[in-house]
Formats: C-alpha cells, structure tokens, sequence
C-alpha cells in the first residue's frame, strides 16, 4: 500500500477524531458544553456593569433639618441606598463587620448649629476598603453628594452676605477641572472585565482540550495507531487532531467578540482584522503550548497540572485586576510568558482605546511566537514520544 | 471501627506515595499560595503618568503643575509637544491622562471669575482612572482653597471665617480595614481561602478515579473483598477519608492563616479560636463536596479537567471581588452551593473586619448544612457505587 497523500492523511485523522468522539461524547465537555456554559455565567454575572444601590448606613447625632438633607443627597446618588439611620456609631460598625453595609456617613451633633456659626463641622465617611469595589463607589459618590449640598450652603451664605448669586458662583473654586474619562466614559466594570475574562476563561479550555486530545493518545495506548492512520507522519497526525477543535475554538472566539461588541454594545473602536486575529492567535497559541507540555512530560496527568497551573493562574497575571506596570519583575517576567497577558493588552489597545494597529503590532508578534515556538520546540519530541510505547498507558 | 482505620491509612497512602496526588494535594498547597500573591507585591498602584500641557506660562500655571507633581498618585510625564501627541500617547497606553491648562489661566483667576482646566483621563482601567482623577482634583482643589483663602482675606474677612466660607463643611473619607487600599488585600487573602478548596476537589477526585480504575482492573475476588458493601461500611469509609483531609488541611489552613498570612502582611484580627471554628465547617463541607464528586470520576485525570476551570467562576461568585448587589439572583444562590463562597465571606469577615463568631453566624449555618448534605450524598454515592462494583463483577465470575 502507498502511503496517502498529506492531506489524505489529515483528513483520515479528522475521521478518526469525529468517531473517537461519538464513541465518548464526554469529550465535547471540554468542547462546547462547559466553555458555553462558563461564559454565559461571566456574562450574566457582569452584565449590570456598574454595581448600584449598594447599602450604607448614616449615624445622624444631628437630627436637623440639614443632617436629614444629607442622607436624602445620599440615597439619591446612584451607587448607593440608606438602608438605616442610627443613632450611634457601635451599631453601625457591626453592621459594616456583618456586611449589611458597605459604608458609614456620620453627621456630628450640632452639625446645623456649628455650619450656621462658621465652625465649619465634619461629616465623616468610613467606607468597607476590604471590598473595594464598592467601598471606592461610595467614597466617591458620598464625596460629590455632600460637595454638591456644601456648594450650595455655600453660595447661600454668600447670597446672604450680598454677593450677587452669579458672583458667588464664580467664587467657589476658581479652579475647574473639567476632567472627560475616555474609552469607558460610563465606568462600566462589564465593559472592562468581560473582554478579558471570556478570553480567559477560552484558554484555559482550549488549552485543556489539546492536553486531553494529544495526552489522551499516550494514555490509551493509541498513539501508535494514531500515527498510523496518519501514514507516520507527526504534523499531518496532528493537524488531523486539532483542525476541528481549532476551527470550533476559533469560531467560538469570534461569536464571543461579536457578542461583546455589537449585541452588548462594549465599546469597539479599533481595528476588527486585528482583534479578531489576535483572539484566533490566541486559540492556536494555547493549542501549541498544550501539545509542549504533552510532548515533554510525556504524561497525561502531568501536562493537565501544568496546563491548570499555566492557565488557570494566567488571569492574575494578564493585567486585568493589577496593572501590569504595578508588578514588580518576577510577575511581569511571568505574565510576558503567557499568551492571554498579551491578547488582554491588544484587546483593551484595540477595542477600548482604538489604538491605532502599529500600536498593537508587539502583542500580535507575541502571539505568533507563542504558537511557532512551542511546535517547534514540540514536533521533534512529539514524533519520539508517540512511538516510544515506553510512554504509553502511564497514569 | 477497622473499615475507618483502613480508609485513613488508604487515603494517607494515596496521598503521600501517589505523585499525581502528592502534586495536588501538597505541593500545589504550597505552589499556588506563593505564587499567587506575586502580581500583588506592590500592593497600590504606583504613580500614573499624566503629562500637563501648560498653554499659559505663569506663576498660577507653573504652581498648579507643581501641585499635581507633587500629588502622591500621580508622576508628571514629560511634556509633549501637543494635545494630538498627547492624545497619541493615551491611546497607546503610554500616559494615563493629560491636562491642558487653558491661555489666559491666571488672569482669569485674578479677575476673580472661573477657569477651566481640561483633563483627558484614560478609563479603561476603572481604578486607575479613579486614582489619576483623584489626584488631578484634589491639586486643583488645594491650588482652588489657597485662591480664596486669598480673596476672602484681601476682602478683609478674617482667616478663619474666609476658611469657613470657603468650605462650610468638611467631609473625610477613611478607608475601613484595608486602610492602605492594598490590592493584595483585596484579592489575596480570598483566594488564600479558596485553594484550600479547589486543590481538595481536585486531588480527592484524582484519587477516586484512580481507586475506580483499579477496582475495574481487579479480579472479582479481591474486588469483592477489598470493598465492603452495605451503608455502615460506606459511612465508615467516609468518615475514614474525612477525617484524614480535614486534619491535613487543618495543618494547611494552620499555615496559610498562621504563617502565609503574616509573611504577605494581611492581618488576622479575630481570635484564633474563632477562626479555627469557622474553618472547620468548610473544611468539612469541601472534603464531603470532593468526595461525592469523586464518586462521579471513572478514571484518573477526569477530575482535573471538571475542576480546574471552576476556580475562577468561583472567585466571582464568591461576592468579593463582584459585589453581590451587582449579582443576578440565580447566581447569589448558585454560588451558595460552593463552600468556598460562605467560607470567603466569613473568613474576611473574622480576619480582615475583626468580627467574631456571632457575626457570621449565617455563613457558619450555610457552611455547616453544606457539610450535611454533600456529607449524605458522598455517603449515599459511596454506598451505592460499592454495591455496583460488585454487580459488576458477578457476570464476569460466571462466565
């Protein structure tokens, strides 16, 4: 018999891939149901984008006519409710310990008194900084809130003195900021961490998904007939392999950017060639560094806890809940070595800031490294390890 | 009381010999909690790049950019030539921001009208933009207070009245417990929490699969003695394996609060006693959760691939890094099922918060039923896998 043709070869192998998963469907866990699932849970869970209505608690030892102003300021800011009005502070603190509340608002006794006599009393705003989300909301809402009722104190008491209400205006505070915040000008946090959370939930089953395809060959004792069915040779066997995960992947990857960023309107002002090839690059990149870790530890079980521990932590590491720049050099070392740092960088480049693409040239050559160097560190080994039956069967 | 014994020594054994096992359920232990606080070493972000362009070129321009240089959270980048090359360099990621202080800024001032300084602030790190903008207002604000303190006095108010028009009342914000603000804090200590978890469901899932290949490898004669059937052995073989994890991640949890915790510089402000009966329940809700999702492991690295990608819906559902206003309602209850979500929360609480043990007393119950029930069920899938081993066999025996 000759040996078939390249192309004959892989797609002898996509057949045998297709009836390997009709004779365990389980495998299509990996594939589709779990990565489907996953990702509509982030998009569920960030969908609201802004936490609002977040509850805090105000200790009003005034009771005046102001002090009540004050809470009503309060509850009408966006991020947050008064769910309670105490009238001491020990109450409060446990309430904030139990996690009733995210913050305090402590209006002093004689706050309408002393504001009235110019002693220029102190409203005090303790907020939960262990969860910091909500506590930076409300440190920020409770600060405009009560600098908006001050400003209006304000101006009433230069009115009261006789300056002209326009004059008084223009008084307070001389200098303006007028401060615009682009590329997520809503601050939505949905807007920020879904295009970087679904990709890193996308890698750690792409690259699961090819540690299970190459490792479960070994494993199975298949190797052999793997390659076989391949004509014995490694690069068509695995083409044959990985051509129907890759295309699945990669077509689920621009489902999800097409999701974000035309049905849920997260902003995308860059370069679509350039995202969508970035996040195509990323799926093959996470195959080839799954086929290394098969190849080199030869061991099933091994190559799945190195692939958890490389993808699994990858998020930590990408930029997205601490700045790249505010990591020191071990980290940042770490997280240049790892494909989904690099796509989180071109994907808030492109989408967010409609970098233009020279600017996100770095992050697609970054990409194109992680998948030719990895093969090319891999096929040799590969081709070794599929034939060596030492290698096959180990748990 | 010999079904118990030998499940413990088996457990231990698998554990300890078993390098699949050893790497999950010890070394990973160790690996993710000194790896994982890594990209948190700084703790605070360090000071954001914002450039100012100065189109006035006065005494008032030159001390307002004075003012946000000095600011803390913010470093003065050099100048750029213009707002398009400024602009250029937001977009690129190369300065957070940019303020452009207008012509005729400081006669402005002294006309005693207002001026506006425009700021472009990049967004799209939520918490940096927070902290650029923080800065660039509170420098104005100073530059703002010292303006009509002057004006104020000039007009012949004394000092401390021109102070109290200025500003009838102060507010004072003060951060609660993380009082640095450390990002480390913040995610760190409850990730701390969840690896106690995530490396039992994975580990104790890893060795059910194996025992589930054997037996499958074995004869019907030793299968059929080495598992005793009936629901008093199951039980005893749970608690057996119970009561070897919950002592190992006793050691752990010992580690992680009392070494790993102090080493990062996160407090523990509760009493350890306290701690210690909050980490029971979840110990014993996560092992009894590993075990009856092991029964559902037929081989060896299935449970690594069920588990591994949990961790970080995990981290979400947890309501700490997400708050749980935000949550829709499906998924506060969905993230009640894993015991890591009360465990976080209370753990926070006791060691961050400074609560004690009547404060959490929600999470303990939540913590306590889910030991119950994943306990029944790891019982009940035991029992029933036991008996199903052995119909296995018999056709094997008569064939």
């Amino acid at each position: 018999m000759t040996a078939p043709s390249w192309l004959r070869a892989v797609a002898a192998v996509m057949r045998r891939e297709v009836a390997g998963w009709r004779a365990h469907p389980r495998e299509l866990l990996l594939l589709a149901v779990l990565p489907l699932a996953s990702g509509g849970l982030f998009i569920a869970l960030l969908e609201r984008g802004t936490p609002s209505e977040l509850p805090v608690a105000v200790v009003d030892f005034d009771r005046s006519a102001l002090s009540r102003r004050i809470t009503r300021a309060l509850d009408a800011s966006p991020s947050m409710r008064v769910s309670t009005v105490l009238g001491s502070t020990e109450e409060a603190a446990n309430l904030v310990r139990r996690g009733s509340v995210y913050g305090i608002v402590t209006v002093p006794a004689d706050f309408e008194n002393d504001l009235r006599r110019g002693r220029a009393p102190t409203v005090v705003v303790d907020y939960n900084a262990q969860w910091m989300l909500p506590g930076s909301l409300i440190r920020r809402d409770a600060r405009t809130a009560a600098a908006t009722l001050g400003a209006g104190v304000e101006i009433a008491a230069r009115t009261a003195r006789g300056e002209p209400a326009s004059v008084a205006m223009a008084r307070i505070e001389p200098v303006q900021v007028d401060a615009r915040a682009v590329f997520n000008p809503q601050l939505n946090y949905g807007h920020f961490l879904l295009p970087a959370v679904l990709p890193a939930m996308l890698q750690i089953f792409v690259l699961l998904q090819a540690v299970a395809a190459v490792g479960r060959e070994l494993r199975r004792a298949t190797a052999g007939e793997w390659l076989g069915v391949a004509g014995q040779r490694p690069w068509a066997a695995l083409a044959g392999k990985m051509a129907l995960p890759t295309a699945w992947f990669a077509g689920l990857a621009l489902a999800m950017l097409i999701l974000l960023h035309r049905v849920m309107h997260v902003p995308m002002r860059g370069s679509w060639p350039v995202l969508a090839g970035g996040t195509v690059l990323l799926v093959l990149a996470c195959q080839a560094v799954g086929v290394m870790l098969v190849a080199w530890t030869a061991n099933l079980r091994l190559a799945t806890s190195f692939a958890a521990f490389y993808g699994g932590v990858a998020f930590a590491f990408a930029g997205v809940t601490f700045p790249l720049g505010g990591m020191t050099w071990g980290p940042r070392a770490w997280a240049d070595l790892l494909p989904l740092r690099h796509y989180v960088s071109l994907a808030f480049e492109q989408a967010m800031r409609g970098a233009p693409v020279s600017a996100s040239m770095p992050e697609l050559c970054a990409l194109s490294l992680f998948v030719a160097v990895p093969l090319a560190l891999s096929m040799p080994r590969l081709a070794t390890v599929l034939r060596d039956a030492r290698c096959w069967g180990r748990l | 009381m010999k079904t118990w014994w030998r499940a413990v020594r088996e457990e231990a054994r698998a554990v300890f010999t078993d390098a699949g096992a050893a790497l999950v359920l010890v070394a990973a232990v160790f690996v993710y909690a000194v790896v994982y606080p890594t990209p948190y070493v700084a703790g605070v972000l360090q000071r954001l790049p914002v450039a100012v362009i100065d189109l006035d070129h006065t005494a008032m321009s030159r001390q307002l950019t004075r003012m946000i240089d000095a600011h803390q959270f913010i470093e003065l980048a050099p100048p750029v030539p213009d707002q398009a090359a400024a602009e250029r360099a937001v977009r690129e990621g190369r300065l957070a921001g940019y303020v452009v202080i207008p012509v005729d800024f400081e006669r402005t001032i002294l006309r005693g009208e207002r001026t506006r300084v425009a700021a472009l602030v990049d967004a799209t790190y939520v918490l940096a933009y927070r902290q650029a903008l923080a800065g660039l207002l509170e420098a104005a604000g100073t530059l703002s207070a010292g303006i009509e303190l002057r004006r104020a006095t000039a007009a012949g108010a004394a000092p401390a009245v021109a102070a109290s028009l200025r500003e009838p009342f102060h507010v004072v914000t003060r951060p609660l417990f993380n009082a640095t603000e450390s990002y480390a804090t913040y995610i760190v200590p409850a990730v701390l929490v969840l690896i106690l978890q995530q490396t039992q469901l994975v580990g104790v899932g890893l060795i059910a699969g194996t025992r589930r290949e054997r037996e499958r490898e074995r004869t019907m004669a030793a299968a059929g003695l080495l598992t005793r059937p009936g629901p008093a052995a199951a039980l005893l073989r749970v608690a057996g394996r119970t009561a070897f994890y919950v002592l190992l991640y006793g050691v752990y949890a010992l580690l992680y609060f009392g070494v790993i915790f102090p080493f990062e510089g996160f407090a523990v402000r509760s009493p350890a006693a306290d701690l210690a009966w909050f980490t029971l329940p979840y110990l014993l809700a996560a092992t009894m959760l590993a075990q009856a999702l092991g029964a559902f492991f037929t081989d060896r690295e299935t449970a690594m691939f069920a588990i591994v990608w949990t961790s970080l819906p995990a981290v979400f559902l947890a309501g700490f890094a997400w708050p749980r206003e935000a949550m829709p309602a499906w998924t506060v209850v969905l993230g009640q099922f894993l015991p890591s979500t009360a465990a976080i929360d209370g753990v926070l609480r006791l060691t961050q918060l400074g609560a004690r043990l009547g404060d959490v007393s929600r999470q303990i119950t939540v913590l306590w039923a889910l030991a119950g029930a994943y306990g029944a069920l790891a019982v009940l899938l035991e029992w029933w896998r036991a008996g199903r081993g052995r119909d296995q066999v018999r056709p094997a025996a008569s064939a």
